[in-house]
């Protein structure tokens, strides 16, 4: 399987992570995460554990079980984890713990090798068999309600490591850390390469005129995306540039302000035959036809995670304008692989920069994709759980022979 | 000579970013990182700044996130003029560092605070290293392997070369030297200035050095 990366990833990464995994030949890597479907975590996790498997590694991945009480408590915990104000009793935390002692009890957690994904499972650790036990933690944790942090740090720090997905997440816990950050499929149904007639095909059941420049967004009807700041740059545009825009999310079925998001975003919008409003699955063909279609992306974002999304529209070749959040300036380098920008006119004056000058828009574009293939890629992800667990197997030196 | 040279197996790193989970906002803090952080993580800030392959305006992290993130361009002018491989020990390239930013702060002593997120985080590395699984046995298959071995074996061999216990060069010309007697070559390839071009500068210019050796051979072997 891993066999259809090459050519697409790095080969020093193909040839690392064969070398690992020969290393580890029928070991045991057991990911636990609260999850089996939903979320980057999931996503990431559907594909990378065949793909050890494949590499003679014996993979697997357990999702722990819990009652709605659970997940409302580690909502809470994942909330105040983001710096929102959030207040956890006493038995709160019990709850929290005695679901993870639950399903200690039922679960094999036996391994050579254990990656315990974010909060939700992280007090396994208290039951822990041998093997080295790492703690991966997706969320943004730089300005955390620190009760709620020093709590869970209690769990952290028992592990030998944790990973962040960026140095500003990273927290002195007193154990190793790493920054590992997540990655994009570049085989998947979003990602891989279309045809042409699978683009316009898209484009037209859509209703997308392809004789002006297209910008596009991709996000969910969120306010820290922008959506309405978009509609503005997109005007401003408009008046030196004739194109079109389309905003493509995902439907927002659980959440009642994305609703309230996209019926302002609607009425903003209104009576613009070239604004083009989509609801679409994240996971979508449909979206990888749109990014491809695309002459500038914008993920004109306010606050964001890390922003996997730059990185989606970055491997599509495409000059991208990200606003300087979360995770977007370690994707974006500024004037290189797209545009970081801080405002509405920012935007604004990026894209038509790009709209004026095509061949500096496709050079971005493709110093975008090879900044991808270097840093943004599954195998990339891959082959860094790997060497953190050749680390920690190898007596933890900082310079180590494979 | 060619013949009996030893045969150049390239190798390469990949490294994983580790934190150390301390931050700096301001000059002044940036300078007690410094002073207080491991050997390990001045290495990765000034040595393997060449790995990361971003737009290198700057010869390290430092002078990268005085120019771009607070905009003390003077600094950052002078903390990129540092070359670490002048220094014998990583203390030495640490003292040079505290050096250049004490007389910085002596001038401007009240520097720019950076925005909350763009801080200045001290980080280490974990390099792994390995065969590349590319030999070349004379010089025309060097000049092959050159062109498309990864960036990273170009790292290992060019830079990380130089920051070995005794080691003064890079490898490249070390074989050209030992190994095939080429010393016009090695010279030339010692010559670059290691802090002017990214890594795929830096193989394009050995490619053409060697292939213009390779002409001459052949030039010569005519004649």
């Amino acid at each position: 399987m891993i066999s259809r990366y090459a050519g697409i990833a790095p080969k020093g990464d193909l040839l690392l992570i064969k070398r690992l995994c020969e290393r580890f030949q029928g070991k045991r890597f057991l990911h636990v995460n609260s999850t089996r479907e939903g979320g980057g975590v999931a996503e990431i996790l559907q594909r990378m554990v065949p793909l050890l498997a494949g590499m003679g590694i014996d993979a697997r991945w357990m999702v722990i079980e819990g009652d709605p009480f659970f997940f409302e408590i580690t909502k809470k915990i994942h909330n105040a984890l983001q710096g929102n104000s959030e207040y956890i009793t006493e038995g709160m935390w019990e709850h929290y713990f005695e679901v993870n002692r639950r399903n200690s009890s039922v679960m094999d957690l036996d391994a050579e090798m254990v990656l315990v994904h974010d909060p939700q499972p992280a007090p396994l650790i208290e039951f822990r068999k041998g093997g080295h036990w790492v703690w991966r933690c997706h969320i943004d944790v730089s300005e955390p309600q620190k009760v709620i942090f020093d709590f869970l740090s209690f769990y952290a720090r028992k592990y030998e490591s944790a990973v962040f997905s960026i140095p500003r997440f990273a927290k002195a816990l007193g154990i190793d850390e790493f920054i590992i950050p997540p990655s994009i499929d570049p085989v998947s149904e979003k990602n891989r390469d279309l045809t042409e007639q699978e683009v316009e095909e898209t484009l037209s059941r859509f209703g997308i005129d392809t004789d002006r420049p297209i910008l596009l967004q991709v996000s969910r009807f969120d306010r820290f995306k922008d959506p309405t700041g978009v509609i503005q740059a997109y005007r401003m545009v408009k008046k030196y540039n004739d194109c079109i825009l389309v905003l493509a999310g995902s439907p927002a079925t659980d959440d009642p302000e994305g609703e309230r998001v996209l019926s302002e975003v609607r009425e903003y919008g209104k009576g613009d035959p070239d604004l083009h409003i989509l609801l679409l699955p994240p996971s979508d063909k449909d979206i990888n036809a749109l990014q491809r279609a695309a002459d500038v992306i914008l993920q004109k974002s306010l606050k964001e995670g890390f922003g996997l999304t730059v990185s989606e529209a970055m491997w599509k070749g495409k000059p991208i304008v990200g606003g300087a959040a979360g995770g977007i300036p370690l994707q974006i380098i500024h004037g290189v692989t797209g545009f970081l920008v801080h405002s509405v006119e920012g935007a604004a004056f990026r894209v038509r920069q790009i709209l004026s000058d095509p061949a500096m828009g496709r050079a971005m574009g493709s110093a975008a994709k090879e900044y991808v293939r270097n840093n943004f890629l599954i195998t990339r992800q891959m082959r860094d759980y790997l060497a953190v667990w050749y680390f920690l197997d190898q007596g933890r030196g900082n310079v180590l022979r494979v | 000579m060619e013949g009996q040279a030893p045969p150049f197996d390239f190798q390469q790193t990949i490294s994983i970013l580790k934190s150390t989970g301390k931050k700096a906002q301001n000059v002044g803090e940036l300078r007690e990182g410094i002073a207080a952080t491991s050997d390990e993580a001045i290495f990765h800030h000034t040595y393997q700044y060449f790995l990361k392959g971003h737009v290198l305006e700057y010869t390290n992290d430092f002078a990268q996130w005085a120019g771009e993130t607070l905009e003390e361009t003077i600094l950052s002018e002078h903390l990129s003029n540092i070359d670490p491989y002048s220094f014998k020990s990583m203390g030495e390239v640490r003292k040079e560092l505290l050096r250049v930013i004490d007389r910085y702060l002596e001038r401007f002593p009240e520097p720019r605070q950076a925005m909350t997120g763009e801080e200045f985080y001290f980080n280490e590395s974990v390099a792994l290293i390995f065969l590349e699984g590319v030999r070349a046995r004379n010089l025309a298959e060097f000049l092959m392997a050159v062109k498309y071995v990864d960036p990273g074996s170009i790292y290992f061999h060019f830079y990380e070369a130089r920051s070995r216990i005794n080691a003064e060069t890079d490898d490249f010309s070390k074989w050209f030297e030992e190994g095939l007697g080429k010393k016009e070559l090695a010279r030339s390839v010692r010559a670059i200035d290691p802090f002017m071009h990214s890594i795929e500068g830096i193989r394009e210019i050995i490619a053409e050095l060697v292939e213009r050796e390779l002409r001459l051979d052949m030039e010569e072997g005519v004649a």
